[in-house]
């Protein structure tokens, strides 16, 4: 994909085509009048797309590979949560706030920036137990393990009440292609660019002037906004909230399938796989084998990494004839 | 333009670089000579900040010892690998982007076509620069990229090895080109003494770590010293 | 006081001996072939569960299980080596993520072949008590202790006398150097996986005679053993040995003197700790960097 700043008119067609056809998709349940049932499932789907984007932005642009995305999600959730309630602040401000607390936390994980791979991965996940121990003992705060239940849902702006099934969907919709879109920005920038190139060829970069440690603080900041946001949405959504359910290790877990699933090195991909993966969770997998359905995802991951690295739409684009280009 | 005061470098019990000490003048091209092992690598390492050193690295009269690695480019120090490394999952042209806005600090897509015409790379603009390159190539991204950058120095480690004679003179020709239309000051690690003689006003010998001849060309070849360290002839 | 101090130091001793076990697997691992096998605990875990299976029917011995462990846990390894090597692209981060999947397979397995229930060996002989001095320890504890030393001996025999093990040590520190005096990288690699099976599987057994084993067990254990490898550093068999006993120690203290919530804190916190303030770890030199 040619980067940078001029799009050639059919590429700009192209992608305004793309992007019809997902809020088309989007709309489509709405319209079709789906049940609170179906749409319930769309939002923690929607959800856990949001992570996943966030997740494949990390491991896309800078080469980050984390294991303990959870840590974010859960900060996100009980700050969004307490904000909330004890401060008075209003849900839709509480929720950026959120996010913004959770980029903090992350500053905590900056040092972890300069080990390689599998140790930057393991050094995330032990952050994110940390988090979710301290969040079960630090009672006076978070209510412990008995949980955090009393906090406001979501509100009603100009009439539309925003804490129905319906109105949550539509924010979140929205909130997924908010984040598409910052994605999509930084990765047709320059300094987009550069980030490609730093997860194998870091010193390259630095060699002609990328300040990559500096580049790739940022994208975990944002990675862990952009996740902490969706931890508060979710929050405000489920209305009740305790350490293990916040802070567990499906939300480090499942983003990681999801994005693998659908290709993590584009924007579609992560948002299609954690669709199609929750679906597939939930429907699937949970009515054939009750505990332990997550083996059928175990099982969906090491094929995927064995049979198409790239994904669900790696695949497609394999098929469509071969990357004489440099992939994105 | 380049002062080396003093400088060191040890790795373990290993003394790479040994109070190595000498000034560079704009606009000049030296040689950097010596047998393998004798420091050439590390000594450029050290000018464009990948290896810590005692002893101090001074650029137009500043002091840029403890400066990081990927502010010296913004500097004006620009420099290749002996062995290529281009930036991965780029196109060629995105990795003279890069360099230019990192390096130089702005965007002229003008320029950047320019370089990759000198280059002879402008074919190849939109190649995967890992991939869809053959190794001359890559060798010639090597310099492009140090070019995209806008360096007042350019530090060449050993770009013309591997080429044979016909090759060499022409990629010689090139340096020359580049010398005089960018207005650069170059250093380059060369094994070739033919090489040196022609394209270089000065050059220095690296022995063991230590500085052990600087002056001509001619002057160097026929000290002693240089001659006992480091063998070579002149190639057909 | 100190008496409960002690204890705690004692038992930390011996629970250590169980996490070296574990930790020079993964580090075998790790040097042959460069990648962290994020399945590796759930393979020990695995192992404790065949001992669980022959204990609860046919009412042997746990070690018994020995054979039947060393052998679905090698065939197992033996089988993701196969996996790993099929990876060609962004071998690193691709094989990472697959024995993630793998272990994610063999936990969810384990859940459901064996439940959640926790479960422990019911052999008195084992939980018998023996007392040393003021402290005191489970025959299962001791027993393992001392199979823990005698492999670890076997081991540090076998990567320095053996063919084989000097293969792996070769491959390790310099890959190409290796192939050109004639050893094959990749036989080495299968050869350096079956014996972190191997210590996989003894080590398994020995969790099972004096801990609670549980599927949700096998991550941590994983977690554990990349703490230890990070504290001690590279290379040394003596220097995994002792951080695990330090991480063993530091665990038996956190739950005497604070509370068992915080326990998987302590190793947390020691983990971050030395990652970021003791680069090469506290007893060897390694380059972390990327």
């Amino acid at each position: 994909m040619a980067a940078s700043s001029s799009s050639s008119r059919p590429q700009m067609g192209r992608n305004a085509g793309l992007v019809l056809g997902v809020l088309v998709l989007a709309a489509l349940p709405l319209v079709l009048g789906a049940s609170n049932y179906l749409l319930g499932l769309f939002i923690s789907a929607l959800i856990l797309a949001g992570i996943s984007l966030a997740w494949a932005l990390l491991g896309n642009l800078g080469g980050m590979v984390s294991f303990g995305h959870a840590a974010f999600f859960g900060v996100g959730a009980y700050a969004s949560a307490l904000i909330s309630a004890r401060l008075g602040v209003p849900v839709l401000l509480a929720i950026p706030l959120a996010g913004l607390c959770a980029a903090l936390c992350s500053l905590a994980m900056l040092p972890a920036l300069r080990l390689s791979g599998p140790y930057f991965a393991l050094a995330i996940l032990a952050y994110a137990q940390i988090f979710r121990i301290l969040a079960t003992e630090a009672t006076w705060l978070t209510g412990g393990a008995a949980g955090l239940q009393r906090y406001p849902g979501l509100p009603t702006i100009f009439g539309f009440d925003l804490s129905t099934r319906t109105g949550s969907y539509v924010l979140l919709v929205l909130l997924v292609a908010l984040c598409a879109l910052a994605y999509v920005a930084i990765r047709r920038s320059h300094v987009g660019t550069a980030l490609r190139a730093i997860a194998e060829s870091e010193d390259a970069t630095r060699v002609v002037g990328v300040n990559s440690v500096m580049l790739k603080a940022w994208m975990l900041l944002l990675s862990a906004f952009m996740t902490g946001l969706f931890g508060a949405l979710n929050a405000h959504i489920i209305g009740f909230l305790d350490p293990d359910y916040a802070f567990s290790g499906v939300w480090s877990v499942m983003p990681i399938i999801a994005a693998i699933f659908g290709g993590y090195r584009t924007i579609l991909g992560p948002v299609a796989g954690a669709i199609l993966i929750y679906m597939f969770d939930q429907v699937v997998a949970k009515s054939l084998i009750a505990v332990g359905h997550q083996i059928l995802l175990g099982i969906l991951l090491a094929v995927m990494i064995l049979v198409a690295p790239n994904g669900v739409l790696g695949l497609f684009k394999r098929a469509k004839g071969g990357n004489r280009h440099a992939e994105a | 333009m380049l002062r080396l005061d003093q400088v060191s470098v040890r790795f373990g019990g290993l003394m790479a670089l040994k109070d190595v000490s000498f000034e560079l003048k704009g606009g000049e091209i030296l040689g950097l000579v010596g047998p393998n092992g004798a420091g050439k690598t590390t000594l450029f390492n050290v000018i464009s900040g990948l290896t810590r050193a005692r002893g101090r690295t001074l650029f137009n009269d500043k002091d840029i010892s403890a400066l990081p690695l990927h502010k010296r480019a913004r500097v004006g120090i620009g420099r290749t690998f002996q062995i290529p490394q281009p930036m991965k999952h780029l196109t060629v042209r995105e990795n003279l982007t890069v360099a230019q806005v990192f390096g130089a600090g702005r965007n002229d897509p003008a320029r950047i076509d320019e370089i990759l015409d000198v280059m002879q790379l402008s074919e190849q603009a939109d190649r995967d620069a890992q991939s869809g390159l053959a190794l001359q190539e890559l060798k010639r991204l090597e310099i492009a990229k140090a070019l995209a950058t806008e360096p007042k120095l350019l530090l060449l480690d050993e770009v013309l090895a591997g080429l044979e004679s016909q090759a060499k003179r022409q990629f010689t020709g090139k340096l020359k080109e580049l010398h005089a239309r960018f207005g650069l000051t170059i250093v380059i690690v060369e094994h070739d003494i033919e090489t040196i003689s022609d394209l270089c006003s000065r050059a220095v010998v690296l022995n063991f770590g230590q500085l052990i001849a600087d002056g001509t060309p001619a002057e160097v070849f026929r000290n002693p010293l240089v001659v006992e360290s480091y063998t070579g002839t002149p190639h057909a | 006081m100190t008496d409960l101090i002690l204890q705690a130091l004692f038992s930390g001793v011996l629970i250590g001996s169980v996490y070296a076990l574990v930790a020079l697997g993964l580090a075998l691992a790790f040097g042959a072939m460069r990648i962290i096998n994020l399945a590796h605990g759930e393979l020990v875990l695995l192992a404790a569960y065949m001992a669980y299976v022959v204990e609860s029917r046919t009412g042997l011995d746990p070690y018994m299980a020995i054979p039947l462990a060393l052998l679905a846990v090698c065939a197992l390894s033996a089988l993701l080596f196969l996996m790993i090597d099929r990876i060609r692209e962004h071998r690193e981060l691709n094989s990472l993520i697959l024995t993630f999947a793998v272990g994610i397979i063999l936990t969810n397995g384990l859940l459901l072949l064996f439940a959640s229930d926790m479960r422990s060996t019911t052999s008195p002989m084992l939980q018998d008590a023996i007392s040393f001095g003021n402290v005191y320890a489970m025959k299962g504890e001791v027993i393992a202790f001392a199979v823990s030393l005698v492999l670890m001996t076997i081991l540090w025999w076998w990567l320095k006398k053996s063919w084989y093990g000097r293969a792996v040590r070769a491959v390790s520190s310099n890959r190409d150097a290796a192939m050109l005096m004639g050893i094959s990288p990749v036989r080495t690699e299968l050869v350096a996986f079956l014996a972190a099976g191997a210590l996989a599987s003894f080590a398994g057994i020995a969790l099972y005679t004096m801990s609670v084993i549980q599927p949700a067990v096998g991550h941590g254990l994983t977690v554990k053993a990349f703490i230890v490898t990070v504290l001690a550093g590279v290379g040394s068999i003596p220097g995994v040995f002792l951080a695990a006993l330090l991480l063993g120690v530091t665990e038996a203290l956190t739950v005497t003197l604070a509370s068992s919530a915080l326990q998987e804190l302590a190793g947390m916190v020691l983990f971050l700790l030395v990652l970021f303030l003791l680069p090469n770890g506290l007893f060897g030199a390694r380059a972390r960097r990327g």
